[in-house]
């Protein structure tokens, strides 16, 4: 260099910063051999899952059908709009909240505490921000495109259910899976994500495996907006099975008739084919509306009307046919009847006990509400002579009454298809609680257990199961709503899914149970029970002639006698099946609180049997009773035609 | 002022100098296209990339000499640019920064670019008179002002990314103009010692604000740190870097980081994160590479120039260039925290590219005279 200086040490000061130069783009080097080489794969993998989206795809449910092809249940297709979580991209959730909880008609602080719940766990696809979006909803995310990118519109197929909750307790409703569901190992088996419905209650909870389906999914590509670019693979939702219930619609309809034109409109009415266990309608007052968790849950109006619900004292949430337990009173006495004749307790030819107008036990003394003399088994059923069945309690002893329960399964479930059933309590359970107490069970108390009070609290269900069983000679059927899962597609296609009919869920469990009962001691009983309808014994008043009815009156007392008035009457009970001596249905009903069985629940019944009658027999029931007002047909409108499986139908509207 | 031009003048024209640098820019177009199909980016590139070739011949053919000995001129225009950009109506805002004049036609100019080569040349003419001996504190004040002006006025803008790149210009002259070497070693260690104490500092009392502190943190741990928020942008350049592997992702349905928009200003701050992603670490290392021969030819040419004017205005240009291309390489690689500074001949940009043309131009000069003398 021309003018290098020695002092300056130029040429040094140049190699110097042309070191610098060198070192400082190896640096650049080596950190792009860390990330491209070392870290390469791992960045890859985060890249692509960032531009890849899978949107489900809701797989039809299973539509419901009653056992003449009416649908019961079905779904129609709704818009909601849906948030992507995705695309905030570090925006803040609650300031969203006050500008779509206006735009879009929701409740603020619904829309609050969800977005705050999401907010808290990961991975969250996606969030509900308003569920059967208006066009106006719809064209307002349209119109916002660019302001909330996040916002979309889904369709999404929405459960409809029979109007003025017809069949409601049966076939239960859908709900959205729960936060605390997804921890348990039943939900996470069936491989669940928030925000997938499954069936919560009823029918579409015991069958959900069979209605649901199986989602499909739309594998996508999207940019950093969340809008979507191009599609990858779409693989199809396997529409879920159809249900056939046994469910006799016109049966069902009177008896939710019965138990609306009811004294207290509260109670149960039960009908079954005692020989094969199918219900045939299955009716529980008060209902409730299942449309209100398929589609109104989300909104504040509909949590009201939830919290009414629950909180209502009538509790129309629950299933009084399994889930309710009364004192059976003297429907008691048919099962008490067998078990005396079977164990020796009393012979077919010296059946005859005291009935005395009641008992004296110690100082106590429990009455008989007639003077019946000294009847046989026969005469103590037809006039439900409470006398003679203390006597024969005392001389069966506990320790028979227990073994009749054991061998009429009162004291386990029936086993029908649905969830929740609860277990009736027999003097088995209840003697257990007066050991702990470290009481003594005395006589009085095995005179109690003899007629149905205090000792012993039944389903419904369970007691016509009993009665219905001894009806057809001893054959005790699992009482079942499912009559076939129906299979989806044609068999030999690749989508084929078999069906099934009904089993019970406990394979060893045999069904029918078979109770031997001599047919002797069946035809003594039969008789009485034959003679409670048609020789003038407590439940005349519905004598059919023709079609004999077989019965038996019952009423459980709620309070202590000279209190049963008002609120706290007697339960009215009414259980039977016909014709009696080749029974083809069998009939249950209890009006809680009417009082005496004859008056109330057996009227309810006979109306029922008219309505059996006439669609069986082609003709009108000899002495048809009045039916106490028409309401019109009350016949569920779904909107699916009965012979067609399809379930969405795209609304037009 | 330009000569006509000599037989000789061609024999010792630097062609691999302009082959490398016409060559980069050409890589980086392909690039541009990459990352904005859609828009017209890459067109307007080869347009400025002829423009800007014209302009180094221009100045390549120019006696260097003539033209620094009016530097104060373009110096002075160069200020002019500056304050014009600040005035509402002609400066354009874009980001909040008001650094851009609309050319019709083209588009928009940053004059700051522009304005690097005028303060380089500045400083050349100013210590390029000098014979020996160490810079006197009156000579370093000097040098200090002539890089203040425009600082201060493009710090009004305000775009800080810009001044960065200024400073290297500055402390390489004085560096070759003979500083002494304690005042060198006494800044690199206060350096060192202060930046973290004063970042430490900033924290606590909460001068340095909290987006600042994420967008160190992502730097610092990328996996992390706020990848949603102000460390989005560092992160997602990751991606696209370590995505590219070896030989470039090769992606059979077509979408890129930038093609789905997740990276951000990919045609200019973070076109080297696209090229990455692109060309994978096989491309990356010859671009590195061909960066290295450029700046090493125009060392090479400052070694052999006439004149210290000439050395000077040369490896000014050698320093802002490396430091931009540090800066916005390491910014791309999550190394440094995201400054909006171009990379040199490859991210999309007229002013960017003429003034770089116009830079190696000048070193071009200087080589062409070499004999003169």
């Amino acid at each position: 260099m021309k003018f290098e200086d020695s002092s300056q040490n130029l040429r040094m000061r140049l190699w110097f910063v042309q070191s610098a130069v060198v070192l400082m783009l190896a640096l650049l080097g080596v950190r792009l051999y860390y990330l491209q080489l070392v870290r390469g794969q791992h960045y890859a993998e985060i890249a692509q899952n960032q531009r890849i989206r899978l949107l489900p795809i809701v797989a039809p449910r299973g539509v419901i059908f009653d056992r003449d092809g009416h649908p019961l249940v079905d779904s129609r297709p709704i818009y909601n709009v849906i948030l992507s979580r995705e695309d905030l991209r570090g925006q803040n959730l609650g300031s969203l909240v006050k500008p779509f909880a206006e735009a879009l008609a929701v409740d603020f602080d619904i829309l609050r505490e969800r977005f705050e719940q999401i907010g808290s766990q990961p991975a969250f696809e996606s969030v509900l921000v308003k569920q059967d979006a208006t066009p106006g909803d719809i064209a307002w995310v349209e119109a916002h495109e660019l302001e909330f990118p996040e916002l979309r519109v889904e369709q999404q197929p929405q459960r409809r259910y029979p109007p003025d909750g017809l069949l409601a307790h049966v076939l239960g409703y859908v709900g959205e899976v729960g936060a605390e569901q997804l921890k348990q190992q039943v939900y996470k088996d069936k491989n669940l994500k928030p925000g997938d419905v499954i069936g919560q209650s009823g029918l579409e909870q015991f069958y959900d495996d069979y209605l649901r389906g199986r989602d499909g999914y739309r594998k996508v590509i999207v940019d950093s907006r969340g809008r979507i670019q191009d599609e990858i693979e779409t693989v199809q939702p396997q529409p879920g099975h159809d249900l056939v219930t046994t469910i006799d619609l016109d049966l069902q309809l009177a008896a939710e008739q019965q138990l609306r034109d009811s004294a207290t409109k509260r109670g149960v009415i039960v009908v079954v084919n005692p020989n094969d266990g199918e219900l045939l309608a299955v009716a529980s007052a008060p209902t409730f509306d299942p449309n209100l968790f398929s589609q109104r849950i989300g909104t504040k109006e509909g949590r009201a009307e939830y919290m009414a619900l629950l909180n209502d004292p009538d509790k129309p949430l629950i299933n009084r046919a399994i889930q309710s337990r009364y004192p059976p009173g003297s429907t008691w006495k048919i099962p008490m009847a067998i078990a005396g004749l079977e164990q020796g307790a009393i012979t077919l030819q010296h059946s005859n006990l005291v009935c005395g107008s009641g008992i004296q036990i110690g100082n106590k003394f429990t009455r008989c509400m007639g003077s019946h003399g000294s009847p046989d088994v026969g005469t103590a059923i037809v006039h439900s002579c409470d006398g003679y069945f203390y006597r024969l309690g005392l001389k069966m002893k506990l320790e028979g009454i227990n073994a009749m329960t054991e061998e009429f399964d009162l004291n386990k479930r029936t086993g029908i298809d649905l969830p929740n059933e609860v277990t009736s309590r027999t003097p088995v359970e209840f003697k257990a609680i007066l050991d702990r107490r470290q009481q003594e069970w005395k006589d009085i108390d095995t005179v109690f257990a003899s007629f149905g009070q205090v000792y012993e609290e039944m389903t419904p269900l369970s007691m016509l199961r009993t009665v219905s069983g001894i009806g057809i000679g001893g054959k005790l059927y699992i009482p079942h709503l499912l009559k076939e899962v129906r299979p989806v597609g044609a068999a030999g296609e690749a989508e084929y899914r078999a069906g099934r009919g009904f089993q019970s869920t406990d394979p060893a469990r045999p069904n029918p149970k078979v109770v031997p009962i001599p047919g002797d001691i069946h035809r003594a009983v039969v008789d009485g029970m034959w003679g409670v309808v048609n020789k003038g014994g407590t439940g005349k008043g519905i004598r059919m002639v023709g079609f004999d009815i077989a019965g038996k009156t019952g009423t459980a007392q709620v309070v202590g006698l000279g209190k049963d008035i008002g609120k706290n009457k007697d339960h009215s009970w009414f259980v039977s099946y016909a014709p009696a001596y080749k029974p083809e249905i069998a009939l249950i009903a209890l009006i809680e609180n009417s009082g005496f069985g004859g008056h109330h629940a057996a009227p309810a019944v006979r109306r029922v049997y008219d309505v059996y009658y006439r669609k069986t027999r082609k003709e009108e029931p000899p002495g048809a009773l009045p039916v106490a007002k028409s309401t019109g047909d009350r016949r569920p409108k779904t909107g699916v035609s009965s012979d067609s499986a399809s379930v969405v139908r795209v609304a037009t509207n | 002022m330009v000569a006509r031009i000599p037989t000789k003048g061609l024999r010792d024209f630097d062609w691999l100098l302009a082959l490398l640098a016409i060559g980069i820019v050409c890589f980086g177009t392909v690039q541009i296209r990459h990352a904005q199909p859609t828009e017209a980016y890459w067109v307007k590139q080869l347009i400025g990339l002829g423009i800007a070739v014209v302009a180094m011949l221009l100045v390549a053919f120019s006696d260097y000499r003539k033209l620094i000995n009016i530097a104060p001129a373009f110096y002075v225009f160069g200020l002019l640019l500056l304050v014009i950009v600040l005035i509402p109506g002609i400066g354009l805002k874009i980001n909040g920064q008001r650094a851009w004049i609309r050319v019709p036609g083209i588009g928009q100019f940053q004059p700051s670019e522009f304005v690097k080569v005028t303060t380089a040349m500045m400083l050349a003419r100013y210590f390029g008179r000098r014979r020996d001996g160490a810079l006197s504190l009156k000579e370093i004040a000097v040098g200090g002002l002539i890089l203040a002006l425009p600082i201060a006025l493009i710090l009004l803008e305000p775009d800080v990314g810009s001044v960065l790149t200024y400073l290297p210009i500055l402390f390489t002259v004085l560096f070759l103009s003979g500083i002494k070497v304690r005042y060198v070693v006494a800044a690199v260690v206060l350096g060192v010692v202060l930046l973290p104490f004063a970042y430490w500092v900033g924290v606590k009392t909460g001068f340095v604000k909290n987006y600042q502190q994420e967008r160190i943190n992502v730097i610092l741990d990328p996996e992390n740190a706020d990848r949603r928020g102000f460390g989005y942008n560092t992160w997602q350049s990751i991606l696209t870097v370590g995505e590219g592997g070896l030989l470039g992702a090769h992606r059979t349905s077509g979408h890129s980081q930038s093609s789905l928009k997740f990276l951000p200003e990919p045609h200019t701050d973070f076109i080297f994160s696209v090229l990455a992603g692109n060309a994978g670490f096989i491309g990356c290392i010859l671009v590195l590479l061909a960066y290295a021969l450029l700046l090493s030819r125009l060392i090479a040419g400052a070694k052999r120039a006439p004149d210290r004017m000439g050395m000077l205005v040369i490896m000014a240009i050698v320093g802002g260039m490396t430091c931009q291309i540090f800066i916005n390489i390491g910014m791309a690689l999550g190394l440094l925290p995201v400054i909006g500074v171009p990379l040199p001949l490859m991210s999309s940009g007229l002013a960017s590219l003429i003034a770089t043309f116009i830079a190696i131009g000048f070193a071009m000069s200087v080589q062409l005279r070499r004999f003169v003398n």
